[in-house]
């Protein structure tokens, strides 16, 4: 740790805590199970950022998901997501997560994931090497320096809408709101 | 007037002592094994980062028993340090002894279980109940090994065990303690809950059992607890076989010692299954400490 980061500390702690101890869950729903476990072991060591993988979304901080969404799988991404204790950040890695990708014209797919929950940040590329997990941690960092990574934030404001494109894609949804929904606002919108 | 000051000090001191002492351990046990692994590694303060991001997340508690089971498991450990002498520091050294310390290191698993089962996810209850087995499974030999400490040392005050060792030298290399404190060293990944025990937490399996829902300051105070719980099982063991010492500084090299060979251990074994870990329980380190106990007590005068 170099000098001028330690003024950083005593001024905001949360702040440098919340970058350097980034306690990763990672949602290996469709491919990208083969770059994460070199990340995480001797090969690339993801632990020298403060990134180490975690059983539960209860200790995680920052949510990864990585190859396509199916409707199937968007409902455990959401529980996950809603699990995990604020201030979170979620990382979407690969190509399908943006915009389909391969599986633009798919029946059964999400094509674009930010509208079901926030992403604070993309890695494209079908597949990314393993190396763009690093680079996507170091630009969280600066993000969350410049107080830009705010999904949570994001989340809680418009969580109406984020509600109600979940219900679109997946039905009645058997959970409750994690947010009070202002019942007239939304009426209202609706005419 | 002048002990008494002493006393306060020392009642302060050694439980800031044991958590600066845990942590310092929690973060090179993430070093270590990131250097046996060929890795680089996070850096030696770690786990106070992480501390310090927990501590001012958001948790969300799931009832009464949730939030106050920690604390019982927390304060159960900070008791226990009180009783164990730190190189001279030892607050309560003239009360107690073995048999307390024996007693009070069950209220920190009995904590977590309730906090934990207050959750209700199913994770933590069959983390509780391969916790619970595991302690059932070292406690008898722990239980054989300390019996057979007293009846060597004529005593239960861990004082005067110390105390004896340091005019006739380590209980360890001499040869009527010889097989209990090999017996105690094989319990001891048992007893820090590491690899080849650490069925209780494994992530892999059970989502790492009790702390399944512990997050922000649950998961922080779980952290401190743990590291008390490391500060206490190789405490124990530099206390009764290694001679304590006479200053802190000496006996934190012994206790560092004997944690790295406890990390190696953990570095190369994989997992136990919990009935594979009571079947090596019950067999070795219960065989020694038994044949120790019966050479402690025919050597007696």
């Amino acid at each position: 740790m170099d000098r001028n980061q330690i003024t950083k500390w005593l001024k905001e702690p949360a702040k440098m805590a919340n970058k350097y101890s980034l306690h990763a869950i990672y949602f290996c729903t469709g491919c990208g199970i083969i770059e994460v476990p070199p990340v995480i072991t001797a090969r690339w060591d993801a632990e020298r950022f403060g990134v180490i993988p975690v059983a539960t979304p209860r200790q995680a901080n920052l949510f990864l998901i990585t190859g396509y969404v199916s409707v199937k799988t968007l409902r455990p991404i959401i529980r996950t997501y809603e699990q995990m204790y604020e201030p979170k950040y979620t990382v979407g890695f690969g190509s399908c997560p943006i915009n389909g990708g391969m599986y633009w014209d798919s029946y059964n797919t999400i094509k674009h994931l930010d509208k079901y929950i926030p992403i604070d940040g993309w890695i494209a590329g079908c597949m990314p090497r393993p190396e763009a997990i690093f680079i996507a941690v170091t630009h969280l960092w600066t993000l969350i320096d410049k107080g830009m990574a705010n999904g949570h934030v994001r989340y809680r404001e418009n969580y109406e809408f984020y509600r109600r494109n979940q219900e679109m894609a997946l039905g009645k949804l058997d959970w409750p709101p994690l947010y009070q929904i202002d019942s007239k606002s939304e009426e209202a919108k609706r005419e | 007037m002048e002990t008494m000051v002493t006393k306060v000090v020392q009642i302060i001191l050694s439980p800031i002592l044991a958590l600066v002492v845990g942590v310092f351990f929690l973060g090179l046990a993430r070093k270590i094994m990131a250097r046996i692994h060929w890795r680089y590694g996070p850096p030696l303060i770690q786990p106070v980062i992480d501390m310090i991001r927990l501590f001012y997340q958001k948790g969300v508690s799931h009832g009464a028993v949730f939030d106050l089971g920690i604390i019982l498991s927390l304060a159960g450990s900070i008791v226990v340090v009180l009783f164990l002498p730190f190189g001279r520091i030892c607050p309560l050294s003239s009360s107690g002894g073995l048999l307390v310390i024996l007693y009070l290191m069950l209220l920190a698993p009995l904590g977590m279980a309730l906090s934990g089962g207050q959750a209700a996810n199913p994770n933590v209850s069959i983390g509780i109940s391969r916790k619970l087995i595991l302690s059932l499974g070292y406690e008898v030999p722990l239980l054989l090994v300390l019996l057979a400490v007293m009846t060597r040392y004529k005593t239960i005050s861990i004082v005067e065990v110390v105390n004896a060792q340091q005019s006739t030298g380590w209980s360890i290399v001499s040869w009527q303690l010889f097989l209990s404190g090999i017996s105690y060293f094989l319990i001891l990944p048992a007893i820090l809950g590491i690899r080849p025990f650490d069925v209780s937490s494994a992530p892999q399996e059970i989502s790492s059992g009790p702390a399944v829902e512990y997050g922000g300051k649950y998961l922080a105070l779980a952290t401190i607890e743990h590291a008390f719980a490391l500060f206490i099982g190789i405490a124990l063991f530099v206390n009764l076989f290694l001679a304590g010492a006479t200053n802190p500084v000496i006996f934190f090299v012994k206790m560092l010692v004997v944690f790295v060979l406890g990390l190696f251990i953990h570095a190369v074994y994989p997992r136990f299954r919990i009935e594979q870990a009571i079947k090596y329980l019950w067999k070795w380190p219960t065989l020694l400490a038994f044949v120790g106990l019966i050479v402690a007590l025919i050597t007696r005068n």
